[in-house]
């Protein structure tokens, strides 16, 4: 996987596929926005201004504002670093983790693999948002609270699928002809295992960015999660709820709910488009 | 088989053990309920008595200890905001939540396994396409925005009941499960379509559904006995983590729809920060988790007998 050609095999797969293209231009976009926003955004997005609040969009707000008169536009580019960041850094935290913990389960075996395993099985009893609500709400509101809760109930995943994989390559005949070169264990897990490993791996890390900014704007909606004040996505979606039924009103929750919408799509669309250029063989649709 | 059980079964309880543990430690272990701010404080004696009549005044271990005796006979103890027996209000919102996700179960196996199939037996037709594509773009949508849009538009409608409700309005429950779960059920059902159109036309390929065509057998019974049993398989298990998830309590969903389960339940005990209810609804969610799970495996473990050895 690691040669050039074979990664000239890939992206050529990738790029045949229109959707995953569709995908990857969303998320250059979304990356480009959360890097360059400052300069994007009209108005401070924390500026409120309550004598104008819930104003239908216009010329002077693209979007229009919020429930507390904050410029509608200014913060849902906001929105799409405070995403970025919760998403890459979470999803980057439990890569790392999963990768490395379960890289040494399937290899060590025996107890090794037996107390990560455990341990794995415990963080996997819990359904993702409430194990989430139980950290955040012992961890006190914040951004690092919640990347910390779903990084911690999201790295067992990986875990899993990376000591299948190790597992079932650590007998593979050239892993055998690299140790009976004399090979050292370490060499053996980067160099010749973990480059042939990480390809699932990899696919649900692409996939789980979607469920993770879908997991802070739930933790947001219920009232956890960032503070009050920060212009979240699922933050400016619950403040609007009580304008639901209200005539001319429905920009308040639609253009969040639209920004959390293209951001999982897009993500999903790159993690789809990558399985099925990583390897043919996994394809669903044949 | 048996001894593969019971190693599974002790595994379950070594990890609701744990699991517990940490719940007990996130939620009770953290600040102090009976504390007192502000103008009118409560006297510290009075706070001292209400510590003791809730136990908070003896050590974790023998709080956590007696908590798990309790927990033996179904005593959830008594709730910090209104001292009514947490195992009631259990009992009261349990029955619902999972009426609610067999619904929603029921649903978007219906509606999953009826689109995948299509889109797999007319595969490049226009419905194909519709399928896939919106079954890609129901992935993308969180719940909550299907929800808010039901709740905005569809609610109060034809036999909807209406969202905020009123709870001096009688509803039969099929009528008060339907948004829910229909809700529920969309992006699950997408993703049931997708997986059931993957593995129907893996089928589709194999040697004896071209041996049942061959035989003459009509196109209706191939498809519906002989591929669809094996095609089902991913779907099962998928069914079964779904429904260990929505049994916990579909917390977004139940509280967009004032729904009164677990969820619901959890959603307004976090708002009220009344620890002894956040504590049982998160200890009933793991436990149904970590059983549903662990009958999947037996299950698994009785038709597959490979999987006995590991």
């Amino acid at each position: 996987m690691s040669r050039p050609s074979q990664l000239r095999d890939i992206s050529a797969r990738y790029r045949r596929n229109k959707l995953a293209m569709v995908g990857l231009v969303i998320v250059a976009v979304l990356v480009a926005t959360a890097i360059v926003g400052d300069y994007l955004t009209p108005y401070d997005a924390y500026e409120q201004n309550l004598l104008n609040a819930t104003a239908p969009p216009s010329a002077e707000h693209w979007l229009g504002t919020d429930v507390l008169g904050r410029d509608l536009f200014s913060e849902l580019i906001y929105g799409v670093r405070l995403a970025m960041i919760v998403a890459v850094s979470t999803v980057a935290l439990s890569l790392v983790l999963g990768v490395a913990l379960g890289a040494l389960a399937g290899y060590r075996g025996r107890a090794t693999d037996t107390v990560l395993m455990r341990t794995t099985d415990i963080f996997l009893a819990f359904p993702v948002l409430v194990g989430a609500i139980v950290v955040v709400r012992a961890a006190g509101q914040g951004i690092w609270p919640v990347i910390a809760a779903l990084a911690l109930f999201s790295w067992p995943v990986s875990a899993r699928l990376m000591r299948g994989q190790v597992l079932a390559l650590r007998e593979a005949d050239y892993v055998e002809a690299a140790r009976s070169v004399g090979a050292g264990s370490r060499r053996i897990v980067v160099r010749h295992i973990m480059p042939n490993a990480i390809a699932p791996v990899l696919v649900y890390a692409f996939t789980s960015i979607g469920v993770v900014v879908v997991g802070m704007a739930s933790l947001s909606y219920l009232g956890i999660g960032v503070p009050p004040n920060v212009p979240e996505w699922g933050r400016l979606i619950s403040q609007s709820v009580p304008f639901l039924r209200v005539p001319g009103k429905t920009h308040l929750w639609l253009y969040p709910a639209m920004a959390i919408c293209v951001t999982t799509l897009g993500f999903a669309l790159v993690a789809d488009g990558l399985r099925d250029s990583l390897d043919p063989k996994l394809r669903g649709d044949g | 088989m048996t001894r593969f059980v019971a190693r599974r079964i002790a595994q379950a309880v070594l990890v609701l053990l744990v699991a517990t543990l940490a719940i007990f430690l996130a939620t009770f272990a953290l600040g102090d309920p009976f504390a007192s701010t502000g103008e009118k404080v409560v006297p510290p004696e009075i706070q001292a008595i209400d510590r003791a009549k809730f136990g908070l005044d003896k050590p974790l271990p023998v709080q956590y200890l007696t908590y798990l005796s309790n927990l033996v006979h179904l005593d959830f103890g008594v709730d910090f905001d209104q001292r009514r027996q947490v195992s009631s209000m259990l009992a009261e919102t349990l029955p619902n939540t999972i009426r609610l996700a067999l619904v929603a179960i029921a649903l978007d196996v219906l509606i999953g396994v009826i689109a995948g199939v299509i889109a797999a037996v007319k595969r490049y037709s226009f419905t194909d396409v519709l399928v896939t594509v919106s079954s890609t773009l129901a992935i993308g949508v969180p719940t909550f925005v299907i929800g808010l849009v039901l709740v905005g538009y569809v609610s109060g409608v034809w036999i909807f009941p209406v969202v905020p409700r009123s709870f001096t309005v009688q509803v039969p429950w099929w009528r008060e499960v339907l948004l829910p779960g229909f809700t529920l059920a969309i992006i699950d059902a997408a993703f049931i379509a997708r997986l059931m159109r993957g593995s129907m036309l893996e089928v589709l390929r194999s040697d004896y559904i071209r041996t049942a065509r061959s035989k003459g057998l009509p196109e209706r019974v191939v498809i519906g006995k002989h591929a669809m049993r094996n095609s089902m398989i991913p779907v099962v298990t998928y069914v079964g983590i779904s429904l260990g998830v929505l049994m916990g309590g579909a917390i977004i969903t139940e509280t967009i729809f004032q729904y009164n389960g677990i969820g619901y339940l959890l959603a307004r005990a976090i708002q009220a920060n009344n620890a002894p209810v956040i504590m049982a609804v998160v200890v009933v969610s793991v436990v149904v988790f970590v059983s549903l799970s662990l009958l999947v495996d037996i299950v698994y473990a009785y038709l597959d007998p490979r999987i006995r050895l590991d």
